[in-house]
């Protein structure tokens, strides 16, 4: 199942995510890369996929499986957290 | 192990691995006795108020802040109300009243310190930003 996506994890009712957005929209304007953005409180195939790398995904939320979680399927690394900003999201695209 | 106990004086009920010495409700001492389910939905009621819309959730989060030396809620209302509405349909379609910038595993032992409000204050996002994962609750003296 691992592909070349960079899969952006979120709820439609964390205002982490909300905030979020925007600077998503900026960093696919501004480098051309698209993010597959999966909701997972309101889509179960989302959250199942989401448990099923929570083995990367938990540590770097502090232990749960939390939102705005970010996977990228060709580097397998996550990066989690209301205080990600556009160099980490960068830095975790590129890996 | 956690079990029910009753007052025998005021049927005040505890859920714990030991009751309290001194009735919190009556201030008998050492009134408990065991207890089991049956007895205490009994003695609360099945008609006992759920908490399972917006002003019952407000209010439950309102008091946890009130009481609190440590935290408070946010200030930031729409984020709020929109965490309620997480809450309100986590427990609509999982059964529980659980984080909604967090996902129940399915194990029910894990998924219960997902309860909303958890114990944030041992997550490490608390400890460097004084807030709970969602930013429902803060730190005093901060904002
Ligand atoms: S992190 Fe905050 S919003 Fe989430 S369950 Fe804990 S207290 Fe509630
Ligand atoms: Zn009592």
């Amino acid at each position: 199942m691992s592909g070349n996506r960079l899969i952006w994890f979120h709820g439609r009712e964390c205002p982490h995510c909300r905030k979020l957005a925007p600077l998503v929209d900026q960093f696919e304007a501004e480098t051309g890369i698209r993010l597959e953005r999966l909701e997972v409180w309101h889509n179960d195939e989302n959250a199942k996929l989401m448990r099923s790398l929570a083995a990367v995904i938990a540590p770097a939320c502090g232990g749960d499986l939390g939102v705005p979680a970010f996977y990228n399927e060709a580097t397998g690394k996550a990066i989690c957290g209301g205080r990600i900003d556009m160099p980490k999201l960068l830095a975790w695209a590129k890996g | 192990m956690k079990r029910l106990w009753r007052c025998h004086v005021c049927n005040d009920v505890h859920w714990g691995n030991a009751p309290p010495e001194v009735c919190p409700t009556c201030g008998a001492t050492n009134s408990f006795v065991p207890s089991d389910l049956g007895e205490a939905l009994e003695i609360i009621g099945r008609d006992h108020p759920a908490l399972d819309d917006r002003e019952g959730v407000l209010a439950a989060w309102q008091w946890f802040s009130d009481q609190s030396p440590t935290v408070r809620l946010t200030a930031k209302a729409d984020e709020m109300e929109l965490l309620c509405k997480g809450v309100l349909e986590n427990l609509r379609t999982k059964g529980q009243r659980y984080c909604p910038c967090r996902l129940p595993t399915g194990d029910r032992e894990k998924d219960e310190g997902l309860i909303c409000p958890c114990n944030f204050l041992r997550q490490p996002t608390f400890k460097e930003t004084g807030e709970c994962w969602c930013g429902l609750f803060v730190r005093r003296g901060t904002q």
